[in-house]
């Protein structure tokens, strides 16, 4: 049960959740980038490149176009993906620093959770009025589709190995303290698929190459952000962070929580260093691969990750 | 004061007015090949002009392009720095006087940096981008106290 507290406040407006959040998601991203110039050989960006960018949009014009099909969701589009991973991070517990909220079922919260960024994109595209925005739209959906299913499946496979045999652990602090003693799922031959699959499901969410489909430069212009400028687009860059700093920590979280020490500075450092390591990852992925048209990419989504996952699911139930 | 920091982020757009592509290549290879890397300076390519803060038009303002220019400039949030790159739309280049150029770009928009070349070598564009991201400085300052 969550009772408002001074601690929940402090944990959801400044550490883990709110400021440290966004600061630490938005220096991710930039080490992204800079990973991405590195692997084609050039210096790229300084590391506080995004933080400047989020200050640079608030300097310029916000712009309303004159035929947005509805303003009011046009304006308020933003706020749900932000508000939904700020809520995520809260009840991520980060192992050895912040135990989460403890709840008994967040690992079901967090399926809607993840899902409300895709939810404000397709909102606020489809409330633009741009022909760029709604084919953005239509092919986020269509992605949508394919990966939440591979996302759920993983999902139950964790929650069923946590359990231990007996029924599944729903609780997320369960999962963690679970792999503290018997040791982390990545290191298990039977969840090495699920892993994979999430991997995939990340990318998918994250629209890194292969799968920079809904907003790809070169033939959807920007996308769903096309007609938003000033404050609205520097929300989306930052609930773009959150989720990139959201989806890793569930990464951590379902397959690799170890602890590093009893004191949680160590642990910090130890969560900071293996996201980083995961962002290089990313980038090694985003800066080798061409982008799928979306039809290979839904094809690729229906059939790749779900089997992948599903492989897992029937080694946990059966073996 | 946000100013300071903001000229640390300028996003670049650009507008194809019916170039040869000499140009575009060139501003295409500036951000991509290694050896001259525009996003040292915090710059990066973006699809849509309402994120657009520098904005490089390459090409002579051909009669169909025209109408394009002057809705697509209409749709770049103040402050921002348009920079004319390559001789084509400084003064027509080797297209001046045809029939079908409407140019040069000064006549539809007050362009803040020009760089010249047919077609331009990357270290003047770098150049340009540099210089732009002075003048957006001051136009952000005028901005605000506007
Ligand atoms: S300046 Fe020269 S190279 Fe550049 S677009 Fe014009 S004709 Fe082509």
């Amino acid at each position: 049960m969550i009772t408002l507290s001074a601690s929940s406040v402090f944990a959801y407006l400044l550490f883990p959740g709110g400021l440290f959040a966004v600061l630490f998601g938005l220096l991710l991203l930039s080490m992204g980038r800079i990973a991405v110039a590195r692997f084609q050989g050039r210096v790229g960006p300084p590391i506080y490149q995004n933080i400047f960018d989020i200050i640079k949009l608030r300097v310029k014009e916000v712009l309303i176009p004159e035929d947005v099909t509805n303003k009011l969701m046009f304006c308020i589009a933003p706020v749900f993906g932000f508000v939904g991973m700020m809520t995520a991070i809260f009840i991520l517990p980060v192992s050895g620093v912040y135990g989460g909220t403890g709840a008994s079922s967040d690992l079901i919260v967090l399926i809607y959770l993840l899902a409300l960024p895709a939810v404000s994109h397709i909102l606020g595209g489809s409330a633009s009025g741009s022909t760029y925005a709604a084919i953005s739209v239509s092919r986020e959906v269509i992605l949508m589709f394919a990966y939440e299913i591979s996302f759920i499946i993983v999902l139950f496979t964790v929650a069923l190995a946590a359990g231990g045999g007996d029924g599944a652990q729903f609780s997320l602090k369960g999962i963690v303290d679970y792999q503290i003693t018997h040791g982390s799922f990545i290191s298990d031959i039977k969840m090495i698929p699920a892993f994979l699959a999430f991997v995939i499901f990340m990318l998918a969410t994250l629209e890194v190459p292969p799968f920079h489909i809904a907003e790809n430069d070169g033939d959807v212009m920007k996308g769903y952000l096309m007609e938003y400028s000033g404050m609205p687009l520097a929300l989306f860059e930052i609930t773009h962070a959150l989720k990139l700093l959201v989806l890793i920590t569930v990464l951590q979280v379902f397959f690799m929580p170890g602890i590093a020490g009893a004191s949680i500075i160590v642990n910090l450092l130890w969560f900071i260093g293996k996201s980083a390591a995961v962002v290089a990852c990313i980038a090694f992925i985003h800066a080798s691969m061409p982008s799928f048209r979306v039809d290979q990419a839904f094809k690729f989504l229906m059939i790749v990750p779900i089997l992948l996952s599903l492989m897992s699911l029937g080694m946990i139930l059966f073996f | 004061m946000f100013s300071k920091y903001a000229t640390k982020s300028p996003w670049l757009y650009r507008i194809n007015t019916g170039s040869c592509n000499g140009c575009d290549v060139e501003l295409a290879t500036t951000a991509l090949i290694p050896r001259f890397d525009v996003e040292r300076l915090g710059c990066k390519y973006t699809g849509s002009p309402k994120h657009a803060d520098i904005v490089l038009v390459t090409g002579p303002v051909t009669v169909r392009s025209e109408n394009y220019l002057i809705r697509m400039l209409n749709e770049i949030p103040d402050p921002r720095v348009i920079v004319a790159i390559g001789i084509c739309p400084i003064s027509g280049g080797i297209y001046r006087d045809s029939y079908s150029i409407r140019g040069p770009l000064d006549k539809h928009v007050e362009v803040d940096v020009n760089v010249s070349g047919c077609p331009v070598r990357p270290q003047s564009i770098l150049d340009g981008v540099a210089q732009a991201i002075g003048i957006w400085k001051d136009k952000i300052k005028q901005f605000h106290e506007a």
